[in-house]
């Protein structure tokens, strides 16, 4: 059987209208010259290169091991269904089998491509961040901890009274901390504290002047410690970066009016994952208040007096701490099942201690 | 009585050949395998996507041929992340210091490294696409100079810069002729002969009109790009040129722009692949290759079998498209 197909012999772009028979081994091309003769070129099978992309109704194939190359081109049907139909299994036969029902190959991938961005986003990507994260030695997450907070430290006032007074009630914790603990009492107006990774605790003086009792205190340092122990900064970060990362590539390319969809759900889903690391925090936080016999009521009085100084309680899907309403309903549902305790007196002496920084600046006011 | 000449000269047209389901399919096969592999695909992908624009784009009946090879494009690619995570590496490095004299410095030098970059990467990428790129067995072949090209961007760089931006149209066009005076295909050459001031011009009224028009404008600004790129092309065989011409109208632009808007927002830009082929079907149908052309005589000159994809890849990493 022979296929019609135009042939180019790769020195001119003259075009011969040819005819092509296919045998095993080779592919015999013939045409008629302009002076009226006919000429027969032989193509070695294993020399022939297909372009590699699938085009309905069109096939085209370049021969030669060195420049110039030979080239043919064929609409014809009959061809485009031989070719198509060669028992040989490569990446052009899985393009005729994605072709073959167009609109299924085309919801079929839709799927798949659904199903991994969401198994990849919604599982990957959180667990391997995660686990990248645990992992990680303790000197990388000091390291990534020291280098955050001398580029914060810079707008940080530090007071340095109270933050003697603050490391040695932090210091009477009875605690198994795997980071060494630093705190340090920051100036500032902001009801706030953080923790840095690897160690180190920031509280804002505003927000330590509310603070009525040792249990309350502990409840915010406990906290953080939470935070610190459990490298939440490093996983929020990594998950955060990762996430974006991936849905850039994904989007990246479709067009900007989907990316900025795409990233506004990621922000959200962000959201939800910081808070649920700040419900682990509190439930860590009373877990340290527990072995150190102090009222865990005090979680719950802290965050009464949050959410006294914060006039706006954003609801929970637009923050990023669950709000302070549930944070408070949680902590007292734990703290109904404490048994009676006993004054932690070490920790009282310490809070009482730095409680005068405080008094005396009342004092040297007046 | 009818004269007979064995010439094949008359007008030539461009027709686009894509269709939108199929290349739909290998457009998400593409997004789906560089998922999977988390990025690394892609270049196999984007040279994919690249063969079967050009393998569906003829020319006086004859289809366009990408040979590009996955593989050159992915040593380029991996080239071109080592140097940039390099120089995000120092950039890092530089801010943990905290030395005031060593970000500066850090910051400046990334950014005077990817400015200097960008004509290396136009070179690059042209003499690979050049090379790769095939039409009735014949070559495109890249002749320029690193050096003359380099040269050239670093005097219309510094006068953009003394000018506030204004010489960039200059620039932009001193670059394109250059490209193209030394881009051969087969025995035929090319030439730009539009004019700096002209793209000024077109991007000065595009400035002083698309906000008081509310973006209207945007739509005339299209059209005049488009013209001006393509009606100041020329294509010469033996010493005699030929004009590339294109003849689309503003009502065009915004029947093609309009619909393809509504395409991507009401399918969540599913209709991507849609889009593109609909876009290309219609751009090429207003190009055309004034009479005169021989398409049947044009001679294999030689070949520059260059395989190194760099250049190409940084192109694309600036989002800079050549075709």
């Amino acid at each position: 059987m022979s296929y019609t197909i135009v042939y180019f012999d790769g020195t001119s772009s003259k075009m011969h209208k040819a005819l092509l028979q296919i045998t095993a081994l080779r592919w015999d091309i013939t045409f008629t010259e302009d002076d009226g003769s006919s000429k027969i070129i032989s193509w070695d099978t294993t020399i022939i290169k297909k372009t590699n992309v699938y085009t309905e109704s069109f096939v085209s194939y370049s021969y030669g091991k060195s420049f110039p190359f030979q080239r043919i081109e064929s609409t014809d049907t009959a061809l485009i269904e031989h070719v198509n139909s060669a028992k040989n299994i490569d990446l052009h036969k899985l393009d005729v089998l994605l072709h073959t029902n167009k609109r299924s190959s085309f919801l079929y991938l839709l799927t798949a491509i659904l199903g991994i961005a969401i198994g990849m986003y919604f599982y990957v990507i959180p667990t391997v961040s995660t686990h990248f994260i645990s992992n990680l030695n303790h000197k990388s997450v000091e390291g990534f901890g020291n280098f955050v907070f001398k580029v914060l430290s810079t707008d940080l006032e530090i007071d340095a009274e109270k933050t003697k007074k603050l490391q040695y009630f932090v210091d009477a914790i009875q605690i198994e901390s795997t980071f060494p603990l630093e705190v340090y009492v920051a100036k500032s107006e902001d009801i706030n504290a953080f923790a840095v990774s690897g160690g180190k605790i920031v509280v804002y003086d505003a927000l330590l002047e509310k603070i009525e009792n040792e249990s309350q205190l502990l409840a915010l340092i406990g906290h953080e410690i939470s935070h610190i122990e459990n490298r939440h900064v490093l996983k929020n970060v990594t998950r955060n970066l990762s996430g974006a990362l991936f849905i850039s590539i994904l989007f990246g390319d479709i067009s900007g009016i989907n990316t900025v969809l795409a990233e506004n759900a990621h922000l959200f889903s962000q959201l939800s994952f910081t808070r649920s690391l700040e419900k682990e925090a509190d439930i860590y936080g009373l877990k340290i208040m527990k072995d150190n016999k102090v009222d865990l009521y005090g979680m719950s009085e802290l965050f009464a007096i949050l959410k006294d100084e914060t006039k706006l309680d954003m609801p929970t899907y637009l923050s990023n701490h669950p709000m302070l309403k549930d944070r408070i309903e949680y902590t007292q549902k734990i703290a109904k099942e404490q048994g009676s305790i006993s004054e932690n007196t070490l920790l009282k002496e310490k809070w009482d201690a730095l409680k005068t920084t405080f008094t005396n600046i009342e004092l040297k006011d007046e | 009585m009818e004269i007979i000449t064995n010439n094949n000269t008359e007008e030539k047209r461009f027709k686009y050949f894509g269709a939108g389901l199929e290349f739909a399919i290998i457009y998400f096969k593409n997004i789906l395998l560089t998922i999977i592999t988390i990025g690394l695909y892609y270049p196999w992908a984007k040279v994919e996507l690249l063969k079967y624009h050009y393998q569906s784009t003829a020319l006086d009946n004859s289809r366009f041929t990408f040979h590009a090879k996955g593989k050159e494009v992915f040593k380029g690619f991996i080239k071109i992340y080592a140097i940039l995570i390099t120089l995000y590496a120092f950039l890092i490095y530089a801010s943990q210091t905290q030395d005031l004299t060593l970000i500066t410095t850090a910051t400046i030098l990334f950014y005077v490294f990817l400015l200097l970059l960008i004509p290396l990467a136009i070179h690059g990428s042209v003499r690979y696409r050049a090379s790769r790129s095939s039409w009735k067995g014949i070559h495109f072949k890249y002749l320029g100079n690193r050096k003359e090209l380099f040269l050239l961007y670093l005097k219309g760089l510094f006068f953009t810069i003394i000018t506030f931006g204004i010489y960039g149209a200059w620039l932009q066009v001193d670059l394109r002729k250059y490209v193209l005076s030394n881009l051969r295909f087969g025995d035929l050459s090319f030439k730009f002969k539009g004019a700096g001031g002209e793209l000024f011009w077109i991007t000065l009224k595009f400035i002083l009109l698309i906000y008081i028009t509310l973006g209207i404008y945007g739509f005339w600004y299209y059209k005049n790009i488009i013209k001006f790129y393509v009606n100041n092309l020329e294509i010469s065989q033996d010493g005699k040129p030929l004009s590339f011409k294109c003849n689309i109208k503003t009502a065009d632009i915004v029947e093609l722009l309009v619909i393809n808007f509504f395409l991507l927002i009401f399918t969540l830009g599913l209709a991507t692949p849609w889009v593109t082929v609909r876009t290309f079907k219609f751009i090429l149908r207003f190009i055309i290759i004034e009479e005169g052309l021989d398409t049947e005589r044009i001679q294999q000159v030689s070949y520059d079998d260059y395989d190194d994809a760099t250049g190409d890849d940084f192109m694309d990493f600036l989002d800079f498209d050549l075709l």
